[in-house]
């Protein structure tokens, strides 16, 4: 009744992440926080394409801060699974680096009715083993995510859906419980993946794991995963893309935790390069002249997430007094060395691809600004009349940037006579903040990195409906629910997106949770490769293939 | 006493230190907050009866003691359970990363004997003079420095400074993994050189101040002989001991200097367990290191006597 959209927290894997900075950084990120002259600040700009190559290339590493838990595609869910299965596993859609949907196994799509969906698979397309794509691989790969042994984590996107069937020699047709438009738009991620079926019923339990491997049709096949240390990917000769042939005969990962040993193979150039850099690292890397740290346009927004309704942040007028009491500009140069910008709304406009320019109007000028403000903060704060009360902000020790915005949090509520107890768990405990209301018990508010894996904004706000699994505060709005429900049904995109703007008005001038900025993704480019167009997209399309000699 | 039924009897202690170790590791995830299946979805909405599946699936539905003895009873089999990060079975996840852990504490061990056997023996041997305390000073000063500071600056120095070693991994071919695992095991012996190189020097301080030592030297053997046949095997005992703690001392610590180096070992298993609740893995290594810790402890106990006849006759007295 209240689909989740894949929408969800980056708990573990900006935790992983983030926690490289704080290692990494030992000199460059303990003064960023002194120095208030900005001369810590780093000189940035977003890159969506790197020069073509000038030729093919034998092979190539990227560091990873993380192993992947799986690589079966109903459990890859974060950086490290999907940064790897993208490139080997194909979805019926692709999504493309500028957030663009198109074609891939399935060649076209109909939507004959508002509640049916009916993809004709591509022919001629080979799974790594050399068996052909069918009909029957697709609902086979399609069906698990319905099926509670599975426990897929993208069942949330399966949860409309009433059937998977074969229509025809080369179709084959989803059907809805009620309308949705979202449905189609997450075929381009994980949510989408096909493998063979062959292949899911022969590993049974072990597929996916570093025994039991994949077996897709991508542009590279995964050949060796040594637990705990490298995955290798081995170039497809029979990829039927030839537009995305691999220009590289191989591309090994290797799993670096420590972030400091993952800046040091990259400067050393033993390592050819890595997405979700440590910020703090980027000087050193620019120093080493062993590549290119580049940053890439992203999804993801940082929030403070309202986890209680119940207590002062009920009151909208205290939220908004939060919120301006923040020197959000200041969290940026201290957490972030000032790579990102402040935001007052919880989308990226790279998710807004196919909105009107009326609806991009509505969702990113009008609306208001929190701009800092402490005269109107306090004055929101008296005539709430919660002076001296107490807030409970949980955070980890994740990284850098964690502690300065919980230190920050702390100072704009101390600033208009709120008290905030800053109470720090475990990573595991604060990952469990996202799934389990037991831990959220007596928490006001926590930080999140939340991106989006759907190229529409919509993904964001069907999240924050009454009773969805992640509205963590349980925030209401009866306004609200109606318009993401009446856009969900919409199949018009630009339709969808005026009704979309609508939904993030009304979050912007409610704030069940707090926006705080928005920040591109770190990556590292060695100076041997090139080819690649830097993208959040990442995560799904087979970025690797594109790489080649420079 | 007769040695039998004294081999018998550490025995017997041996299995029910590790019968209260097993229970302990055990049931100690039940006193950790978090549910390992809500940890499995990740921040992820799933379904009821999903959620049922996997906890049942994991047998997590179970009473704690039964749980305890399908764990227990899988142990004795060598099946230690299943992953829930992996998806896979413990004992292939520890199975591919225990030759790399093992293969790292042999080196640094083999390090830290000759290394603080070596330097102790001199520093003994000098004992008072410059050397002595030169060597003193500097064992003072190794030990002080933590092992990712170790790490760190054996990476900076000749990984990336000189290239002489690799920044991380630990390698294919055993060669190849000697040559990856060299700053490693140097990063984590230090600590250890220092231990054995200490207790060596004293033991031997002691003895040679013995008064059989002295009776011997008088009586014109060797001074070699003299060393070998009463300083050496008397110090042996103590630093036999040292070595007990000290084997399962590194499989601690390389946890430390695996993350470092970007070694897959069970040391960086175990941390990356901890933090994403992996429970069957926790307790699999866990109880091998207790196991090795509480075997090399009995091992040195049994050969005690027969390297010091005096500890087994004092045994039998009592």
């Amino acid at each position: 009744m209240n689909p989740t959209r894949n929408a969800r927290p980056v708990a573990l894997g900006a935790a992983v992440l983030l926690a490289a900075g704080l290692l990494t950084g030992c000199g460059p990120a303990a003064n960023s926080t002194d120095d208030a002259d900005g001369d810590t600040s780093l000189d940035w700009k977003l890159t969506t394409e790197t020069a073509a190559p000038s030729g093919d290339i034998d092979s190539f590493t990227f560091a990873s801060y993380s192993e992947p838990y799986s690589l079966d595609y109903a459990y890859a869910f974060d950086y490290s699974d999907n940064q790897v299965l993208a490139n080997v596993c194909e979805s019926l859609l692709r999504l493309n680096p500028d957030f663009t949907l198109s074609p891939a196994l399935a060649e076209k799509f109909d939507h004959p009715t508002p509640t049916t969906w009916v993809y004709t698979i591509r022919d001629g397309v080979r799974f790594h083993d050399g068996a052909a794509l069918t009909a029957d691989d697709v609902v086979a790969s399609l069906s698990r995510h319905l099926d509670p042994a599975v426990g897929s984590s993208w069942y949330s996107v399966y949860q409309n859906v009433a059937g998977i069937e074969k229509t025809g020699d080369r179709e084959v047709t989803v059907t809805m419980k009620t309308p949705d438009s979202q449905f189609n738009l997450s075929m381009g991620g994980s949510a989408g993946v096909v493998e063979s079926a062959a292949t899911l019923a022969e590993k049974g339990q072990d597929y996916g794991n570093s025994t039991g491997l994949v077996n897709c049709t991508g542009p590279f096949s995964l050949t060796e995963w040594k637990s705990g240390e490298s995955i290798t990917l081995t170039r497809n000769d029979d990829y039927w893309d030839e537009d995305l042939r691999a220009r590289s005969g191989e591309v090994r990962f290797v799993f670096m935790g420590d972030s400091t040993a993952r800046v040091n193979a990259l400067k050393s150039g033993d390592v050819d390069g890595s997405w979700m850099i440590p910020i703090e690292a980027v000087p050193q890397l620019r120093a080493s002249g062993k590549g290119d740290a580049l940053f890439a346009p992203s999804t993801a927004v940082g929030d403070l997430v309202i986890s209680d309704l119940e207590g002062p942040l009920g009151d909208v007028r205290v939220r908004k007094a939060l919120l301006l009491a923040m020197d959000r500009e200041g969290m940026i140069q201290a957490s972030a060395r000032g790579v990102g910008e402040v935001t007052d709304v919880f989308t990226t406009e790279t998710v807004w691809g196919d909105a009107s320019e009326g609806a991009r109007t509505a969702a990113f000028d009008d609306i208001s600004s929190y701009e800092q403000n402490l005269e109107e903060a306090k004055k929101l704060i008296a005539e709430a009349g919660v002076e001296g009360e107490e807030l409970t902000y949980v955070t980890a020790p994740i990284g850098n940037d964690f502690a300065v915005i919980s230190q920050a949090t702390a100072a704009a509520a101390q600033s208009i006579g709120l008290t905030l107890k800053i109470e720090s768990v475990s990573p595991a405990a604060y990952t469990a903040l996202f799934s389990d209301p037991s831990a959220r018990e007596g928490v006001d508010l926590f930080y999140t990195s939340w991106y989006l894996s759907s190229p529409d904004a919509l993904e964001m706000y069907s999240v924050l409906r009454t009773g969805e699994f992640s509205n963590y505060g349980n925030w209401s709005n009866p306004e609200f629910d109606e318009v993401v429900n009446q856009a969900i049904a919409t199949d018009d995109p630009a339709e969808r997106s005026e009704l979309t703007a609508k939904a993030q008005q009304i979050a912007n001038a409610e704030l069940p949770w707090l926006p705080l900025f928005e920040g591109p993704v770190p990556m590292f480019l060695g100076e041997r490769i090139t080819g690649l167009d830097p993208s959040m997209a990442f995560l799904y399309y087979p970025w690797a293939a594109t790489i080649g000699a420079r | 006493m007769t040695t039998t039924r004294r081999v018998a009897g550490k025995l017997g202690g041996l299995l029910l230190t590790l019968f209260l170790a097993s229970l302990l590791v055990f049931f100690s995830r039940f006193v950790v907050p978090g549910d390992p299946v809500r940890f499995l979805l990740r921040g992820r909405k799933p379904s009821e009866e999903a959620i049922a599946q996997v906890t049942a699936q994991y047998g997590l539905d179970l009473p704690p003691w039964q749980q305890y003895l399908k764990w227990a009873g899988g142990v004795l089999q060598g099946d230690f359970g299943r992953s829930l990060q992996y998806r896979q079975d413990v004992s292939v996840v520890l199975g591919e990363r225990l030759p790399v852990t093992l293969t790292l504490v042999v080196m640094a061990g083999l390090l830290i004997a000759v290394v603080g056997l070596v330097l102790g023996a001199v520093a003994a041997l000098n004992r008072g003079r410059t050397l002595d305390r030169v060597i003193l000073i500097g064992l003072t000063v190794l030990g002080a420095i933590p092992s990712f500071v170790g790490s760190i600056v054996l990476i900076a120095v000749f990984s990336v400074q000189l290239g002489w070693f690799p920044t991380f991994g630990s390698g294919e071919d055993l060669l190849d993994r000697v040559h990856h695992l060299i700053l490693p095991s140097i990063a984590l012996g230090l600590v250890f050189i220092v231990l054995v190189g200490k207790v060596t020097r004293s033991a031997m301080v002691e003895q040679l101040t013995r008064e059989h030592v002295e009776v011997a030297t008088s009586r014109g053997l060797s001074r070699w002989t003299v060393l070998r046949r009463h300083v050496l095997r008397n110090s042996l005992g103590p630093i036999l001991t040292v070595s007990g703690v000290l084997v399962a001392g590194l499989i601690v610590a390389s946890t430390i200097v695996e993350a470092a180096f970007g070694i897959a070992g069970v040391g960086s298993l175990l941390v990356q367990s901890v933090d994403r609740l992996d429970f069957p893995v926790v307790q699999a290594i866990v109880l091998i290191v207790v196991t090795a810790f509480v075997v090399m402890n009995a091992i040195v106990d049994i050969l005690e006597p027969w390297i010091d006849p005096r500890s087994a006759a004092g045994a039998g007295a009592r």
